[in-house]
């Protein structure tokens, strides 16, 4: 059976792409990296902040499916992983099946102080490099892909406030009308009404809106109660 | 005998443990449930990670305290040969065997029609038949390079006359893509550990050709690793850890609680499987071939019973001495005991073993292919069968 191109890279086939070292890296030459990460939006910020500092990044991808093949016909310096990528193992088996020849790929910890690895892992940023690049330049790669997974993360974060915000705002929303229907008063006045109760048991008005929904919505349900 | 009050207290006692989506994963998940974390005074967390990478990662920085580990990976880690390095060690295994190795269904079909037999040598043979000429190129997976998985699959590949380097490619993929690989033709077939050949199986897209036991009888498989660290930080936690531990294996050890034991790890938040994908290998009633009777496979896995707990040193030694060949090189025997010695706590296991008041083993070394069955180490400790499968001396 031949083997669909994305893994044509076996061990035995990935000692010989292996086997051809990268030149060595001269000051004048940018350093090439490979980004691997499933989260396309993050990945892009990522290549665009390494490009824009000098990095060339080779190709972005979203599995290592792929990165076998890519490795071997690219030679990059780094690799650049996500560090809740599944496909981390198949990296590693890369760079052990390699060990008995040249090794361009080793994890970056072994060029890196503790402090610097556990941060980059809590980031979510895990990094192979080559052996012939000095690892003080595989470091501001690294660097960066870490602030960009923060700076991704805070955006997230803030989405996720934006979203939680518009959700509160339609509780609301509906609890106004829902008072406004069960007692036939204006809008505003169905909004003081909930403003003074969540005033009164000093809860927040989403909260107060939740309390509304369930009894109103409660009383339709079980009918003329009301 | 066990009398928890007499134990030194917890360091720490909220915890967080890493697991990866196996069946094996049963003794960490099994403890939780049965509350045996909550009787030594710990409160666990238990988190699912996606790579062995992961684990070892965020054991060495301490994301996580401890974690189900491959049983090479301790070894492989403090020697620096596989990504980060750390000094690593595990005080208790978690459970012997639990693998297979598995070919899709085009191979498996020529084997059929030159071998009728089960035995893992005879479908060895027949799939070097398959492969004479040289003409072929098949490509196996492995969970990862520091596995038992890829010693047993180049030990039965050996068995039946197959060079692993050169006439076969293997290469590593996460186990939850073994199946879609075999069945989109990408792999040929694979060796992982359950539930993942018994799914291949019922999907139809591959059919086992030996199990783990038939390779390798009772072979270590999955251990509880912590760094060496954090266990000087905390020897009072690490010993209530284990000791749960080695209460909820033993309650595993039981036939009768593996039915419930397969219905609580197809939960969403443990395996997230159906019921019918794990029953096969937790039951012992196991099928090879879909649409074929299942055979009866009693240590599939192997929790509690055999002194499955027990972190032997000759199985560490074997172990690095398998993954010296492997990566090419060979590590010195002063080499090899040494960090085996530092990594496998024989020590660790007695001490949780006398405050449960159960016997141990008193060698930290024992030897192999000696024993069809069950057999009797010393008074009091029983070990299981461990025939491992022959290699013909022109290997």
């Amino acid at each position: 059976m031949i083997p669909e191109s994305n893994i044509a890279c076996t061990p035995a086939g990935v000692q010989a792409c292996l086997r051809i070292v990268s030149p060595p890296t001269s000051a004048s030459r940018p350093v090439t990296v490979i980004l691997v990460d499933d989260d396309r939006d993050r990945a892009s910020l990522v290549e665009a902040r390494l490009g824009e500092v000098g990095f060339e990044v080779l190709s972005v991808i979203p599995t290592a499916a792929g990165l076998l093949y890519q490795v071997a016909q690219r030679e990059p310096d780094v690799v650049i992983i996500a560090l809740d990528s599944p496909d981390r193992d198949v990296l590693e088996s890369l760079s052990v099946t390699s060990a008995h020849n040249p090794r361009p790929v080793v994890m970056f910890s072994e060029a890196g102080d503790e402090r610097f690895i556990n941060d980059a892992i809590r980031a979510g940023v895990t990094a192979y490099q080559a052996e012939d690049i000095s690892p003080a330049r595989v470091r501001v790669a690294i660097d960066i892909a870490m602030a960009q997974f923060s700076a991704f993360s805070s955006l997230r974060e803030e989405l996720d406030d934006t979203r939680r915000q518009l959700a509160g705002r339609k509780l609301v929303e509906k609890a106004k009308g829902l008072l406004m229907a069960a007692h036939g008063v204006s809008e505003e006045r169905a909004f003081a009404t909930m403003r003074k109760l969540a005033m009164d048991k000093s809860r927040s008005l989403e909260e107060t809106a939740r309390d509304v929904i369930a009894i109103l919505d409660g009383a339709e349900l079980s009918g003329e109660d009301t | 005998m066990n009398d928890i009050s007499r134990l030194a207290p917890a360091e720490k006692s909220s915890i967080t443990l890493g697991f990866l989506r196996l069946t094996d994963s049963a003794p960490l998940i099994m403890a939780q449930e049965l509350g045996l974390y909550e009787r030594y005074g710990l409160q666990v967390q238990l988190q699912r990670e996606v790579s062995w990478a992961n684990v070892r990662d965020r054991v060495v920085i301490g994301d996580l305290d401890a974690a189900q580990m491959l049983a090479p990976l301790p070894l492989a880690t403090s020697m620096g040969i596989g990504g980060m390095r750390a000094d690593m060690l595990t005080g208790l295994a978690l459970s012997l065997s639990g693998n297979a190795i598995t070919l899709g269904e085009p191979l498996s079909a020529e084997i059929r029609a030159r071998t009728t037999s089960t035995d893992a040598a005879a479908t060895a043979r027949a799939l070097a038949d398959c492969l004479a000429g040289g003409s072929r190129q098949v490509t196996l997976a492995a969970a990862h390079t520091f596995s038992c998985h890829i010693l047993l699959l180049r030990r039965w590949l050996r068995a039946g006359g197959i060079q692993p380097q050169g006439d076969v490619n293997i290469i590593v993929l996460p186990p939850e893509q073994m199946v879609d690989s075999l069945s989109r033709g990408v792999i040929d077939g694979f060796c992982v550990g359950e539930p993942w050949n018994s799914i291949a199986v019922q999907q139809g897209v591959g059919s086992v050709q030996a199990t783990g036991y038939q390779v390798w009888n009772n072979a270590p498989e999955k251990v509880l690793g912590v760094t060496e660290s954090w266990h000087r930080l905390h020897p009072g936690t690490h010993l209530r850890l284990r000791l749960a531990l080695m209460e909820s294996c033993a309650w595993l050890a039981d036939p009768a609680n593996r039915e419930e034991a397969a219905r609580v790890l197809s939960q969403a938040h443990y395996l997230d499987l159906p019921l019918d994908n794990l029953t096969p290998s937790l039951s012992g009633r196991f099928t090879l071939r879909k649409g074929e009777p299942p055979i009866d496979c009693p240590h599939f896995h192997v929790f509690g019973r055999f002194q499955a707990g027990f972190p032997w040193r000759s199985d560490g030694e074997w172990l690095l001495h398998d993954m010296g060949a492997l990566l090419g090189k060979s590590f010195g025997p002063d080499e090899i005991m040494s960090q085996v010695q530092r990594s496998f706590r024989t020590d660790l296991y007695r001490e949780a073993a006398r405050h449960l008041g159960i016997a141990s083993p008193s060698q930290d070394y024992k030897s192999y292919d000696q024993h069809d069955t069950p057999w009797e180490f010393e008074p009091g400790i029983e070990l299981g069968a461990d025939r491992v499968l022959d290699v013909p001396q022109a290997q």
